[in-house]
């Protein structure tokens, strides 16, 4: 079992009888100790996609799928392109691509995720470094990392970095929670 | 024809104060005496329910008060039949001989999480999400009050700004609010601030700061948790309700502890309300004067982030020196308010949220005076807001939510926004 906390982009999960992949999940936190998370996810069986919520404690009955190492190829509107080390190529939908889709780039190693045979969803590593392309100049004296700014990386994805960070500098990212990390 | 009542099930998982059981009550009183409902509320501490309303019974597994059914929530949960309608409060856990019941109706309930008060931009996106039952056939809806139309709104009884006007226009209504707590109309120039809260190490910076005031300041403080860190001003170890209190310009009288129904012509009354948590933040706005919220302090200082998030919502209709005193107060007495992690996480924190850069060290007693030189102008955006804000009724929009996923499936709420607006257009 898996809370909704520990959930991530390309799990699926069954809900009531139902497996779903997880297209996205933001975490907030509400009042004094709760959390809740909001998923997207699509239902396998009959593509419906759905907007839900939980307490991040729900717990959840998760499917293990069968998983291949790939690297990302290209790009063919509306699908994303992956290949393995046998130059078997698989197609994900943007649609479910999730986040990832905010880190993508060429060659880039992960994880393709199969329900019945068929690419469903990619899973990228828990962690991942990028080169910040933009943000406004470093403010000086503060390095408590806790004065944030927002940054540019090369996919053109945004988010917030800490004050010092400049332009060129690479940082690390969670990518379940599309969070800044540290300087990399 | 004699309507069957729509049936609604409250559960409240009191966890400390009375933040949970004050929303809870409130709500269940407005379903079942405006809007026709048959309520009944679970609550797993009747002690205190009784502070709110003392003609409950803390030893009664069940009663009957002010139209609300009180049904003690023990860890032995008979089993009951569901109602049409099921709240969950502040995403208590439901008993699962309950959930289990709902499960197995042919009709299934309307099962709401009502969630907490935030305005941060995360509630729109969240509200009225609908949360399938990870392994039952159920679905529950979240519901989030807030302060935008992208919200549930907010609690509000359907005479209450009415009666605020008639008791703030009114002087005889004003002298009798003075005699119940045994005081004599102050003086109209004397600045009127009621003081609830929480634990405060700013407070005595604030209290220096009234004493040298130039206006003559009356503060009423009900007992609260605050109360120690006020008598310790004055050097008095045991405060209590009828203690009194003089320094230089400023008068300080504890209250008992205030009750719902006394609590908001107490806000009505004063000039200022200082206020804790979400229930009194509310009713704070509802009085339409000027007030200084105290979130309740979560771990990892959260709670600043929402009070930030409020502020810019707040403050976003008010001049620039308007919007830096309310902000400077309401920093400087949330930075140090509680004995939890928020006090020592102290200003880089909001800046973090600001993404401002420039930490803010004021104390209250330090931000006092811009706060009380811009009065005039707070108190028009107090007014503005309570006016807004009362087009966005929680009680009943929440009733038409229960009534859309009721038409749904079939069944039938009553007491929806639409019956209800025609009701008040006959009158």
């Amino acid at each position: 079992m898996k809370t909704a906390q520990e959930v991530r982009v390309g799990n699926v999960i069954l809900v009531g009888t139902e497996p779903m992949v997880v297209l996205k999940a933001d975490y907030s936190r509400s009042g004094r100790n709760g959390s809740v998370v909001k998923m997207k996810m699509k239902n396998l069986l009959t593509d419906s996609a759905q907007e839900t919520v939980y307490r991040a404690d729900d717990k959840f009955e998760q499917i293990m799928l069968d998983r291949k190492e790939v690297t990302y190829s290209y790009f063919a509107d509306p699908m994303y392109v992956f290949m393995d080390g046998e130059y078997n190529q698989y197609e994900i939908e943007a649609e479910s691509m999730g986040d990832a889709i905010n880190y993508i780039e060429d060659n880039m190693a992960c994880e393709v995720v199969f329900y019945n045979d068929k690419a469903i969803s990619v899973e990228l590593p828990n962690t991942i470094v990028r080169e910040v392309i933009y943000t406004e100049p470093a403010v000086r004296g503060d390095t408590s990392g806790k004065v944030m700014k927002p940054a540019k990386i090369n996919t053109g994805f945004e988010l917030p970095v800490a004050a010092f960070i400049e332009i060129g500098d690479k940082i690390e990212i969670d990518t379940r929670s599309n969070e800044f990390r540290k300087r990399a | 024809m004699k309507k069957i009542k729509t049936h609604c099930d409250i559960f409240c998982n009191v966890i400390d104060n009375y933040g949970d059981i004050g929303v809870c009550w409130r709500l269940a009183r407005q379903l079942a005496n405006e809007h026709g409902l048959a309520v009944r509320l679970w609550v797993d501490d009747l002690s205190s329910l009784v502070k709110l309303c003392p003609e409950a019974d803390a030893t009664l597994a069940s009663q009957h008060c002010r139209g609300v059914e009180v049904r003690l929530w023990s860890k032995n949960f008979a089993e009951v039949q569901p109602a049409d309608v099921v709240i969950e409060a502040f995403a208590c856990v439901l008993p699962e001989s309950y959930i289990a019941a709902m499960a197995a109706q042919a009709q299934q309930p309307v099962w709401i999480n009502l969630e907490y008060l935030s305005g941060e931009d995360w509630v729109h996106g969240c509200h009225k999400l609908p949360s399938p039952h990870p392994s039952l056939p159920l679905v529950k809806y979240f519901f989030f009050p807030g302060f935008t139309r992208q919200t549930g709104g907010l609690l509000l009884e359907r005479d209450l700004l009415v009666r605020r006007d008639a008791f703030q226009n009114d002087a005889v209504q004003q002298q009798a609010f003075w005699q119940s707590i045994g005081m004599d109309m102050p003086a109209a120039e004397t600045l009127k601030i009621s003081l609830f809260g929480y634990e405060n190490a700013t407070l005595h910076g604030l209290f220096d700061a009234w004493t040298v005031s130039a206006q003559p300041l009356l503060c009423l403080v009900p007992e609260g948790r605050i109360l120690p860190q006020v008598g310790q001003y004055f050097g008095d170890n045991a405060p209590h309700a009828g203690s009194d209190y003089a320094r230089g310009n400023l008068h300080v009288r504890v209250l008992p502890f205030v009750e719902q129904e006394r609590f908001d012509p107490l806000l009505w009354a004063c000039d200022i309300n200082f206020v804790r948590g979400e229930d009194s933040c509310v009713r704070a706005l509802w009085a339409g004067r000027p007030f200084v919220w105290q979130i309740y302090p979560q771990h990892d200082a959260v709670h600043l982030k929402k009070l930030q998030a409020f502020l810019m919502l707040y403050s976003g209709q008010l001049s620039q020196s308007a919007s830096q005193a309310i902000e400077g107060l309401w920093q400087a007495w949330n930075m140090e308010s509680g004995a939890g992690p928020a006090a020592s996480t102290k200003p880089l924190v909001l800046s973090a949220v600001e993404g401002s850069g420039q930490a803010t060290s004021t104390s209250s007693g330090q931000a006092w005076p811009a706060f009380a030189a811009e009065l005039s102008e707070l108190n028009r955006c107090a007014q503005d807001w309570a006016r807004q804000l009362a087009e966005n009724n929680l009680a009943l929009n929440l009733l038409d939510f229960c009534r859309e996923i009721g038409t749904m499936r079939a069944l039938k709420i009553e007491g929806s926004k639409h019956e209800n607006s025609t009701r008040s257009s006959r009158r």
